[in-house]
């Protein structure tokens, strides 16, 4: 009888917990602690342009939290009924909207790459991780080749997230997080920045596993690690 | 026990009436979690084929209205009205090309297509920009419009075909998108996008379109105009690696390949350093015609940053100096990670010439060059007769808004996206806090382009 208890207690408990574990709690944040007088960081410049919109500060949008800046940030606070100190904390930046997400257990990072970089590092990361260095800079540039080329789409979203052009978005491998050791947003960098060891390709593929009869169709222009280059 | 035994075990449990209710619950619970998965994935499939059509349709709404707006053009008779007309088929087709690349159909089988919307978009804000400037269409932008014309009925034609096989739902997206199992593979895969493959087929005998657009077909053929030399091997190739990086540095460099498909012929090669670990190497390509280096990538973690951008920048200087590119001066920089990447342009007779570009690479740890790039040095450099400006700075000032603060000025030949030069003055200045780049025609006193510089910790960009 006593097994028969565990038992059910046990089933009760995974078809509680499963859906538990698959919706790991979010919320919603200000994008940093505080923001004080002599502090010079991108966020105070945000705040800068949001108060200049709204017309409590006519300074220079700077980044710098100086006297002109905490003297708007007052007139701000007491017009929206948030206690009048000068100094933008939690209250202040929700009043504002400058919040962001954050998962439990995450921390404040900040990230000051352009969107394309970030897209471009989480692609060769899903495609590259464990390529030399010349490969994950080469996989970067095939992208930047593609959105060249009129046969393909003209961004570099476009590029990535086209059906069926990457495993690594059909897969999910995308997604995966970057290590922080890791090289390919350097790379992601280099190739934005011009550097392009295929000398033009369009296509790449790994002769092991590729599986469509049609890749082979291409010419080869160069082998890097697994991968062979294309055009 | 046997598993006959446990069997039986199980079955005399089974009879127990609690054993058996416990046992109709699980299973009942399963099915429960299984119907719910399916009628999810369900969901997210229709969601998805959903997406597909809308893209689809769209697309096809898309190519209707180029095709009209093209013969449209043909038919306006004042510079203003072809201007109008082909400023919303470039919208219209970027639209169309836009949406297909969302079909979920390999690149390679609709290629063509792609192509022709995209340089169909091109080729209207190219004659856009002609006409604003009070053109009317000249002969050859008539007869290719005219051509372009009659290859977008077509395509019109066929997608209104495909429209109807995929509403009798005869075409089913899911079964494009699907590898599938390997049993139904082929079938699922060859039939439906046979259908594409057709419709990519309008496009047999496609010309070659020329016009001053970034993606015209003779932009991939543009002869090098820096890639001097004679001819030289893979072997004397590796003369030219080591000179480059200095004999007292290079511990072996290794052959990994050549390239012979493309404009640059390249051979490539690896490069082991001495007293740094192994597995620590630069990769660098050598052209075969005159073993100019055509990019090098030495990837190394970096330290801490003991060298400021002035002196990086100076260092640049002196490395390009030893090693031939002479008469150079910085541009850009941008800087992230322990590195300074810093973009340098040609100087000829105070003019910068800024499609001369040859890109440096400086860990700032200690200095060492780890990157570096010369297409754009390679593609456009060699002597130039500049003119005199036909307008004087004076007047090209007097082109500038009066809003804008000037705070420098200077000749400058700028690239344009279609790989031809322009000759212009270049004024910087301020407005609303923001710093601008304005470039003037010295020759039409046409403002040609405005940049936005950003100066940001990491470096100064600009949009």
């Amino acid at each position: 009888m006593k097994k028969i208890k565990v038992f059910i207690i046990l089933v009760v408990a995974i078809f509680i917990s499963v859906p538990i574990y698959f919706s790991r709690e979010t919320f919603v944040t200000p994008i940093v602690d505080r923001l004080d007088v002599g502090m010079e960081n991108y966020e105070v410049e945000k705040m800068q342009q949001r108060l200049k919109n709204w017309g409590y500060y006519d300074g220079e949008v700077n980044g710098k939290y100086d006297f002109a800046t905490m003297r708007s940030v007052r007139d701000f606070q007491k017009t929206h009924n948030i206690p009048v100190t000068g100094i933008a904390k939690e209250d202040t930046l929700t009043a504002m909207g400058l919040t962001t997400t954050l998962k439990w257990g995450e921390v404040y990072a900040q990230s000051n790459q352009t969107r394309d970089e970030q897209l471009m590092a989480r692609a060769i990361n899903g495609e590259a991780r464990g390529e030399p260095y010349e490969g994950q800079v080469a996989v970067g540039a095939v992208i930047l080749n593609r959105v060249r080329d009129p046969s393909f789409p003209n961004t570099v979203a476009g590029v990535i997230y086209q059906p069926l052009a990457f495993t690594a978005v059909a897969d999910g491998q995308i997604n995966v997080p970057i290590d922080p050791d890791s090289t390919v947003v350097q790379a992601a960098r280099d190739a934005l920045s011009g550097w392009d060891p295929t000398n033009g390709c369009l296509y790449y593929w790994n002769p092991a596993t590729a599986t469509s009869k049609w890749i082979w169709s291409r010419r080869v222009v160069k082998k890097i690690g697994k991968h062979n280059f294309g055009l | 026990m046997s598993i006959r035994e446990k069997l039986l075990d199980f079955k005399r449990r089974l009879s127990d009436r609690k054993m058996y209710s416990i046992t109709i619950l699980v299973i009942a619970a399963v099915a429960m979690w299984g119907m719910y998965q399916y009628k999810h994935a369900a969901n997210l499939r229709q969601e998805l084929d959903n997406q597909y059509n809308r893209a689809f349709y769209e697309m096809v709404g898309y190519v209707n209205n180029v095709q009209v707006l093209l013969m449209k053009s043909l038919i306006t008779s004042t510079p203003n009205g072809t201007a109008t007309t082909m400023q919303e088929a470039w919208r219209q087709a970027n639209m169309a090309q836009t949406n297909l690349g969302q079909l979920p159909i390999s690149q390679h089988v609709l290629a063509n297509t792609s192509k022709f919307l995209t340089q169909v978009g091109d080729l209207a804000y190219s004659i856009n920009h002609d006409n604003m400037s009070g053109q009317n269409l000249k002969e050859d932008q008539y007869e290719l419009i005219e051509k372009l014309h009659g290859f977008a009925v077509s395509l019109d034609q066929s997608l209104n075909d495909l429209q109807n096989q995929i509403t009798a739902g005869r075409i089913k997206w899911g079964e494009l998108a699907d590898k599938g199992t390997p049993v139904f593979q082929r079938t699922s895969q060859e039939l439906p996008g046979k259908q594409f493959e057709n419709l990519d087929k309008t496009f047999q005998d496609y010309p070659s379109l020329i016009y001053n657009g970034p993606f015209s077909d003779h932009l991939t053929e543009i002869e090098p105009k820096a890639l001097t030399g004679e001819n030289i091997s893979q072997e004397e190739g590796k003369k030219s690696v080591i000179k480059f990086f200095g004999e007292d540095k290079v511990e072996a460099v290794n052959e990994t390949g050549r390239n012979d498909e493309t404009k640059i012929k390249t051979y490539s090669y690896e490069v082991t350093f001495k007293n740094t670990p192994q597995e620590q190497k630069a990769s660098v390509d050598i052209t075969q015609k005159g073993g100019h280096v055509f990019w090098m990538l030495y990837s190394r973690p970096t330290g801490k940053e003991t060298i400021d951008i002035e002196k990086a920048k100076e260092l640049g200087i002196k490395y390009l100096d030893e090693r031939g590119y002479e008469g150079m001066v910085d541009t850009y920089y941008i800087k992230e990670d322990g590195t300074a990447i810093i973009n340098y342009a040609y100087k000829q007779d105070d003019v910068i010439i800024y499609p001369d570009l040859i890109k440096v690479k400086i860990a700032l740890d200690n200095g060492e060059v780890v990157g570096f790039e010369s297409k754009g040095y390679l593609h456009a450099h060699r002597a130039r007769d500049i003119p005199e400006p036909k307008i004087t700075l004076e007047e090209a000032r007097e082109m500038i808004t009066s809003r804008m603060e000037i705070l420098s000025s200077g000749l400058a030949i700028i690239p344009t996206d279609y790989k031809t030069e322009l000759f212009t003055y270049e004024f910087k200045g301020k407005l609303n806090d923001r710093d601008f780049l304005v470039y003037i025609n010295a020759e039409t006193g046409n403002e040609e382009r405005i940049l936005m510089i950003i100066d940001t910790p990491n470096g100064i960009l600009t949009m």
